[in-house]
């Protein structure tokens, strides 16, 4: 059946409709669907996809060929996409041979170019969206000039496994949501304008002397990395606070390093008193610095933030007293250099405090708010400075509306939308004592209209549309507002010269904003959230997570620090932005030279000489069996039990995330895997044979005989994440982990060896492919076999990220022409990124070539 | 305005907290008998349980004791010990095996709570949600109390696509945030005006008609400027401010209504997660009050979300029964721990039910008013989307005959959204189809 040259040969035939696409040649015009199409289907599929039978809902002898009527040109391009990859027909079924297969493909592209040429004219899918909250937040961001937390009482955006939640369509605005994002832009207004006269300042300071002791061998002002049930940490608390206003942390600040130890973390959380014990408390981090200094050498560090995101303890009662309310700041120790969980008895214990590296914490003073020049620049922005205020004020408050609305609608306004919102102003004013109290109100409406939450193309002039092109790189980019440099562009009418696209991607990338569109884009798009909720069994996992040794909480995982899924999740997403900003090959993806670490990820993996809590790239070896993302702990764990590894988690994972294949749910009369093949939960029956098992099961065969041999070869990494090539045996129920009886790190290493016996197989055969045993062997034939999925799939991803809709049969073409400029390019992701900013999908304008 | 009788009823003094609650005072202030001629309310009520139930079998075929199911066969109701909370409603209660929603099912089993009260296909035709039972009910006949509908969760908030932390959509896509302070919850119902003088909030409801009303004009000014497609999508925000247009309105009009005088005393209203039975019992009095002083007659309380690993429900079983373990691992496990959990979140609701009950309301009494689902969107620990645990109490009055367990398995297979058909029927919400739903549920409501 399997005949790696036939694949070959025939990718390469895939390739030829774009040769026709781009005027080389003609071939098979005489094909037509009566004497050659409809027979096809005939012998080849409606056996399955016909009258009698539809698998996967698909039938074809209802087609009628006339594609130019432009119907079902979605199904006609599934159909394609199934001869080009050479899924269908089944490897069990018959094939038609290469040429039938070419003529057949051929007709179907044509057809569709032909079509999408002809009806480009023809509105296509919405594209008015609303922002979401991610770029609402940004916006606001950038619109007010500071950092205020506005999202928490908003809706969250409808989330979708391997979908973007930028989808147009799902983007919905109910009343409630429009209450919400009321109180969000007036709570954004109090705190952007202020009230005139100077403030009153609020301050509090704290001292700790490092000369004398303190308690468990600490000295009063050190700060060891364990305390009691949780981290180590000292706290003030705050009785006095002003409403609004950016505030300032001072610590003096140094470390004292046991041998060996050259850096120490220090971190600054302000919200409720945390409690390790119950698990009570919520915060909100300031700021992190890692100490290398000295206590004979002591440094002083500044933090700064918006006093308006810090949770408050509410006022409470206690045996009769009225405690007001309350800010907790807590100053932790957060070293982690992934062993705290190790030679320990259970989870990690107060000896760590001494061993590990301290902070050394002598003074800390809060000062808020900050008001260097008052009223704040963020204040001026808006109500600027003008003769005119107090003279003709209302011609002052017109310009301030229409400078306000301009930056918030990204384009310039027209008179009668600012008449609209000065009328809006004029109801307040009559209402309101000052302008400041007036404009907070009317400005919190420009923030709920629709010009500022949506996205919307409001009409086809050539003046407009540069200011739809600067919103749509900065959304794309940065998730949020264009700036200055984008709006005189947009201005000039120079934006749409792909030479000046080019630059501005660049500069947007390099630019510090971009960090959050990769966070946003690669969690999206490889799925990895659902890891940090993935229930990890710690009785076969003791030191994964660092536990809770004592107290009630005793055995769950330590709260309030930053955790190994955190740092894997920064991983997934530094070593995405690290391919973006060197400009590498897209197929670093499956696999690279390097791996994005820092101690604890490094000491997870097993990787040596990394130091510290930041993470940078590492250059591996092959022994690692690390490289790409495959073998990336947000991966490995989001697609596991949290006992065991999940192939056909990780098969879905590989074909939708990398192979860019839409994998089908399971229908709803399938029994799950574990109903399918009797009472097995309580029995270890290897994966490999539940999967075989569950494959006998007619109803799931069909679908699994394509899925389960691409998980497969990941068995060899754990649930955690970990290289780990040997399981526990067939049908034995494995003891948990007992921290009485496996007390030490030696105990626990014969805990392993005891119930890890078998050598786990890995091997399976990918459809229409080779046999493949394990990654090492996956990912070679990835790179050998699979490019242009893999490249055409990030060209997808990027492009429906970037314009907020799914891709249709009419984004085809274009599509296609970008991977063929990529693949000349050595799929050089930066590259990639710039040539879909410049592709007639994103600019909106039409291909040279149609 | 007039006063109406009850109205006045409704000032009367009201006192939060079941068991300070007096009956003698709550006769005092209960609808009387059909007082002066008006129609009594016809309420509705839809809360969910999470994580499934506990379903064991036993060897020797008999009933399981800590099954959540209280008998084995359909026909009249027996109790077992799992459902012994609800033993003194016999007469008040149904329960229904083998409903289900077909939208639900390629959702997976902790997701599928997400369309509980919608019966949306979000795993097939559906993208995204689509309008609740409740809700569908506040359209018709919710302008008659001040409050359309209440929406009380435990975690407050929408939830995002899979898990959801309300069980209330306005429409597609457009969840509507549960409220899940008791505070808050309170505040909002018996205290709007935040200690604002009428005249103020009078002038304030004023002010906010005109700025919506020039809103209004821009919005549709903009959306005339929009292509043909995204003049559609434009409708839904014109529709939402118009929905805010008409609250404004409402809320006006509610001002000449004296709002009700609630004492807070006996209601804890500061309780805290950590202390479970008393914050669950907070929020059915809460619902009580609401419907009590007639604010409201169609409410959702998600007393439990799927997913919860972020909050306090987590744990939950560990407050209650002392279980070392999250709230979600407890319905994996097999021993009586399962059954236990069942039985003390079986209590909370008979206290429920049974509030409604002691509360004489024209002939009989407010649950004879008031049809309530309760249920979970799986069956049991192998998180399958079929055969929901479904009870359905109250509304006696309003056509509802109780004491049976039904059946619907097998050929007698129905969509669980006959039944919601039947309760919109039952509240005056004229309705034939509701989903997927195929008729009425007439075995409950003949």
């Amino acid at each position: 059946m399997l005949n790696p040259k036939f694949l070959k040969f025939f990718l390469s035939v895939a390739t030829l409709p774009l040769l026709i696409l781009l005027g080389v040649g003609e071939v098979n015009a005489g094909t037509s669907f009566k004497k050659d199409v409809a027979p096809f289907f005939e012998a080849y599929c409606v056996k399955c996809h016909g009258p009698d039978k539809s698998k996967g809902k698909i039938s074809l002898h209802t087609l009628d060929g006339d594609l130019a009527a432009g119907r079902e040109l979605e199904r006609w391009e599934d159909i394609l996409e199934m001869l080009e990859s050479g899924e269908m027909p089944p490897e069990d079924e018959a094939q038609p041979n290469e040429a039938e297969r070419m003529i057949i493909a051929d007709w179907i592209n044509r057809g569709l170019h032909d079509y999408v040429k002809k009806a480009s004219k023809v509105a296509v899918a919405t594209t008015t969206r609303r922002l979401t909250n991610f770029e609402y937040q940004n916006t606001m961001r950038d619109l007010l000039g500071f950092e205020l937390e506005l999202t928490k009482d908003l809706p969250i955006d409808p989330d979708k496994p391997y979908h973007f939640n930028n989808t147009a369509q799902m983007m919905m605005i109910g009343p409630d949501q429009l209450v919400r994002y009321k109180e969000a832009a007036r709570k954004a207004m109090a705190s952007a304008i202020v009230d005139l006269g100077k403030p009153k300042i609020h301050r509090f300071s704290s001292k700790w002397e490092h000369g004398k002791s303190g308690k468990g061998g600490l000295s009063q002002a050190e700060i060891g990395v364990y305390q009691g049930p949780g981290v180590g940490r000292k706290t003030v608390g705050l009785k006095s606070w002003p409403q609004t206003g950016e505030f300032r942390i001072r610590v003096k600040a140094s470390g004292n390093f046991p041998p060996g130890f050259k850096e120490v973390p220090l971190r600054l959380v302000m919200g409720t008193s945390l409690r390790h014990d119950s698990g009570a408390g919520i915060y909100q981090e300031v700021g992190t610095v890692h100490l290398r200094n000295t206590s004979d050498n002591p440094e002083e560090f500044e933090f700064r933030g918006r006093i308006e995101n810090i949770p408050v303890q509410p006022a409470s009662k206690h045996r009769n007293k009225i405690l007001p309310p309350s800010i907790t700041i807590t100053a932790q120790n957060i070293f982690d250099n992934g062993e705290l969980n190790d030679h320990r008895k259970s989870g990690f214990d107060a000896s760590w405090s001494v061993q590990a590296p301290r902070v050394i914490l002598e003074s800390l003073e809060f000062e808020a708010p900050v008001a260097e020049v008052w009223p704040p620049e963020h204040h001026t922005r808006i109500l600027f400075e003008s003769p005119l205020r107090n003279t003709k004020t209302g011609e002052y408050a017109y310009e301030v509306i229409k400078r306000f609305m301009t930056r918030a609608f990204r384009r310039p306004v027209a008179k009668d939308e600012v008449d609209h919102f000065y009328r809006i102003y004029k109801i307040y004013d009559a209402e309101f004592d000052t302008l400041e109290q007036a404009m907070r109100e009317t400005l919190a409406m420009v923030l709920i209209s629709p010009q500022f939450l949506y996205h919307a193309v409001i009409d086809d002039a050539a003046a407009t549309k540069q200011y739809v092109l600067a919103s749509r790189l900065s959304y794309f980019l940065w998730g949020s507002m264009p700036d200055k440099e984008l709006f005189d562009l947009a201005a000039s009418g120079k934006l749409n010269d792909p030479a000046v696209i080019e630059t501005q991607t660049r500069r947007l990338l390099a630019d510090k904003r971009a960090v959050g569109f990769v966070e946003n884009f690669t969690s999206q798009w490889l799925s990895i959230a659902k890891m940090k909720t993935v229930n990890i069994n710690r009785d076969l996992f003791p030191r994964f997570l660092y536990t809770v040794h004592l107290g009630e909480r005793r055995g769950q995982e330590q709260l309030f620090r930053p955790t190994i899924r955190d740092y894997m999740h920064e991983e997934t997403v530094g070593f995405v932005g690290e391919l973006i900003r060197n400009n590498a090959s897209v197929m670093n993806i499956v696999d690279s030279s390097f791996a994005y670490l820092n101690e604890p990820l490094a000491v997870h993996y097993g990787v040596g000489g990394v130091e510290g809590l930041k993470l940078r790239a590492v250059p591996i070896k092959p022994g690692h069996r690390l490289g790409g993302l495959l073998t990336q702990g947000s991966v490995l764990v989001g697609n596991s039990t949290g006992s065991a590894p999940h192939p056909i988690y990780r098969a879905v994972w590989l074909r939708e995330a990398i192979l860019g294949d839409k994998v089908k749910p399971p229908p709803a009369e399938v029994p799950a895997l574990s109903d399918s093949v009797g009472d097995s939960a309580d029995e270890a029956v290897s994966i490999k044979n539940l999967l075989a098992l569950h494959r006998n099961k007619e109803s799931c065969y069909d679908c699994h005989v394509r899925l389960d041999p691409w998980g497969i070869p990941f068995e060899r990494y754990s649930a955690i994440g970990k290289y780990q090539p040997l399981v526990p045996k067939d049908k034995v129920r494995v003891r948990g982990f007992n921290h009485k009886a496996d007390k030490t790190f030696a105990d626990y290493q014969a805990y392993l060896k005891s119930i890890y016996t078998e050598e786990v197989d890995a091997t399976s055969r990918v459809p229409h492919g080779p046999a493949v045993d394990g990654m090492m062997k996956l990912k070679k034939y990835l790179l050998k076999e699979r490019k242009d999925e893999i490249a055409e799939n990030v060209i997808r991803r990027l492009m429906t990220y970037s314009i907020g809709r799914e891709l249709t049969y009419r984004d085809r073409f274009e599509v296609k022409k970008l991977l063929k400029l990529a693949e000349e390019d050595g799929y050089k992701l930066q590259d990639m990124i710039v040539s879909v900013c410049q592709s007639s999908i994103f600019t909106g304008t039409k291909s040279k070539e149609e | 305005m007039k006063q109406k009788s009850w109205h006045i009823n409704r000032r009367e003094f009201i006192r939060g907290g079941g068991a300070v609650l007096a009956l003698p005072l709550l006769q005092g202030m209960s609808w009387g008998k059909a007082a002066a001629g008006k129609a009594l309310p016809k309420r509705m009520v839809v809360s969910y349980i999470a994580y499934g139930v506990y379903e064991p079998k036993t060897k020797d075929g008999s009933h399981h004791d800590w099954n959540w199911w209280p008998c084995k066969d359909a026909g009249p109701l027996t109790f077992n010990q799992s459902a012994t909370p609800f033993a003194p409603l016999k007469n008040s209660v149904s329960y229904l095996r083998g409903l289900d929603h077909a939208g639900g099912l390629g959702m997976g089993g902790h997701s599928s709570g997400d369309v509980f009260a919608t019966g949306a296909n979000m795993s097939g035709t559906e993208k995204t949600n689509n309008i609740s039972v409740d809700q569908l009910a506040a359209k018709v006949n919710g302008h008659q109390t001040r409050y359309a509908s209440l929406v009380l969760g435990t975690e407050g908030g929408t939830g995002a696509y899979g898990s959801a932390k309300t069980l209330s959509h306005y429409g597609p896509g457009r969840p509507i945030p549960s409220m899940h302070r008791p505070q808050e919850i309170f505040n909002r119902l018996f205290n709007p005006y935040a200690g604002k003088g009428i005249e103020q909030v009078r002038a304030d409801l004023k002010r906010e008609a005109s700025v919506l009303d020039l809103m209004m004009e821009d919005s549709r000014r903009l959306q005339s400027r929009l292509g043909k497609e995204d003049q559609q999508k434009m409708e839904e925000y014109l529709d939402s401010i118009r929905a805010l247009e008409k609250r404004v309105e409402r809320t006006s009009q509610w001002t000449h209504q004296p709002l009700p005088n609630v004492d807070t005393k006996g209601l804890n209203l500061e309780v805290s997660h950590k202390d479970p039975e008393e914050y669950t019992r907070c929020m059915y009095d809460l619902l009580y009050l609401a419907f009590q002083t007639d604010s409201t007659r169609f409410a959702t309380l998600m007393l439990e979300s799927e997913q919860s690993s972020g909050s306090e429900m987590w744990n939950y079983a560990n407050y209650v029964l002392g279980y070392k373990g999250a709230t979600h691992d407890i319905a994996h496990k097999r021993p009586t721990e399962s059954g236990k959990w069942d039985n003390w979140r079986a209590k909370q609701h008979a206290y429920f039910l049974e509030r409604l009950r002691n509360t004489p309301e024209g002939d009989s009494n407010m649950l004879d008013q008031t049809a309530v689902v309760w249920g979970s969107a799986h069956p049991h620990a192998s998180h399958s989307t079929k055969n929901y645990p479904i009870q359905v109490a109250g509304g006696n009055a309003l056509g509802f005959k109780h004491g049976n367990l039904h059946s619907f398995e097998g050929e007698k297979k129905v969509p669980l959204a006959n039944l919601f058909v039947s309760m919109l029927n039952a509240v005056d919400t004229p309705t034939k189809k509701f989903a997927d739903s195929t008729g009425e549920m007439t075995e409950i409501r003949p």
